[in-house]
């Protein structure tokens, strides 16, 4: 792969990984500075177009009052931090995993079973085989999540739709459980990184414990994964 | 029973329907994935009034055409796909990319709003100033989460010409950040 070829890639789609690109990103620290730096900016771009435009809170502050407005909210900062760190209602990561499976209300609504060459798609570029028979599954989608590429599951329960997603970039060191605008789950360890299980009300822990450790079984990671 | 009859799809997509309805749930579909198809759509129009028309005739379409929906969990990619469409046609029609930015921009009431972060301010603005032919296939990926291949079936582009503007695009609002653009690649059917 040339470092056109590779530029290419990384500008169109920053968290692509294909054997060819990590090759050559192996022996180019210019191009494995762009492939950083274009996933932060693709971090950027998708906190700017998770809201409409310009859905603001009013016009920007005229310069004479922006040193006042910008040490009432440096202090505004320090006060939301030191309350958000007293309440820790959940940690960043559920919190995106609860945002993302919100932003997707239609995988709940799902009824038909996903046949096993979608479900290979959709774990195909997180690098990750999955043993679950494709009759428990019920929606399957590569989705974008913290700048790779996740699969997005959802499972059949006797208990209704349970859903998964399989996170290889998000470490955890342990079991973590939430509750979370109306979600419950638990975000436990698996191979480099972690799995999500949740579902919609409180969560019926038996439940998610038992769906969990079922996922850290079945999860196969390969080497390439994305 | 329904609050409208079958043939006013804008009624029953908008009025809440009885449990007993049949069509009920693809209606509370349709309307859970309102706020998505207005997000895309303002991002496309960058217009609020102009995103607004697009999504409910979008729905209106959507309605007609409800039978080809397969799949409830497909919805909200074919919702997105038939919003571009309504925008592209819109598009067409008005020439709305004619409509200087800055006359858009400061005709709008919630226009230049302060921002808790002001590189994301600026990078909402890089997006807005971007040209519809990156803009568009940089919101079907980003926002629609559609893979390359799905952009270039979409905009009847070959998939080379898709990564072309998809670089492009990013590279234009790196520059339109003040980063120092990566210098061009790609160039098969690339909008200029």
């Amino acid at each position: 792969m040339t470092c056109d070829e590779a530029r290419l890639l990384i500008g169109a789609e920053p968290g692509a990984s294909t054997p060819a690109l990590e090759e050559h990103l192996q022996g180019c620290p210019e191009c494995a500075r762009l492939r950083t730096e274009m996933r932060a900016l693709d971090e950027q771009l998708r906190r700017a177009l998770a809201q409409p435009p310009h859905s603001g809170r009013g016009r920007r502050a005229a310069p004479a009052l922006r040193q006042w407005a910008l040490a009432a909210s440096v202090l505004l900062a320090i006060l939301a931090a030191g309350a958000l760190w007293l309440l820790r209602p959940s940690d960043t990561l559920a919190r995106d995993v609860v945002a993302h499976v919100q932003g997707e209300p239609q995988s709940w609504l799902a009824t038909q079973h996903v046949d096993a060459q979608a479900i290979a798609t959709a774990l195909h570029g997180a690098g990750v085989e999955l043993d679950l028979t494709s009759d428990q599954i019920i929606y399957a989608q590569s989705c974008w999540f913290r700048g790779h590429y996740v699969p997005h599951l959802v499972v059949e329960s006797a208990r209704g739709p349970v859903t998964v997603l399989i996170l290889r970039h998000e470490h955890v060191d342990g079991r973590r459980s939430f509750d979370e605008r109306g979600m419950g789950g638990v975000i436990v360890p698996a191979g480099t990184g972690s799995i999500a299980v949740l579902e919609r009300g409180g969560g019926n822990s038996g439940n998610l414990e038992q769906l969990a450790q079922q996922m850290q079984r079945d999860v196969r990671w390969l080497p390439d994964g994305h | 029973m329904r609050n409208s009859p079958p043939e006013s799809p804008v009624s029953s997509i908008t009025e809440p329907l009885s449990a007993a309805d049949p069509q009920a749930p693809l209606t509370q579909l349709f309307e859970s994935l309102r706020p998505d198809l207005l997000r895309f759509a303002h991002w496309l129009a960058r217009d609020r009034s102009i995103a607004e028309d697009v999504v409910q005739e979008s729905l209106l379409r959507a309605w007609r055409s409800r039978d080809a929906l397969k799949d409830a969990a497909a919805a909200r990619p074919w919702l997105l796909t038939i919003v571009r469409r309504e925008h592209a046609r819109l598009y067409e029609r008005k020439r709305l990319e004619l409509v200087p930015l800055e006359e858009v921009v400061d005709s709008h009431p919630g226009a230049r709003v302060a921002e808790p972060d002001d590189d994301l301010f600026t990078l909402r603005h890089a997006i807005m100033r971007l040209p519809l032919d990156y803009r568009e296939p940089l919101l079907l990926q980003v926002i629609g989460g559609f893979s390359t291949e799905e952009i270039a079936r979409e905009l009847s582009l070959s998939s080379t010409a898709v990564l072309t503007r998809l670089f492009r695009a990013r590279n234009k609002l790196r520059a339109l950040c003040g980063v120092t653009p990566v210098p061009d690649v790609g160039g098969d059917g690339a909008a200029p």
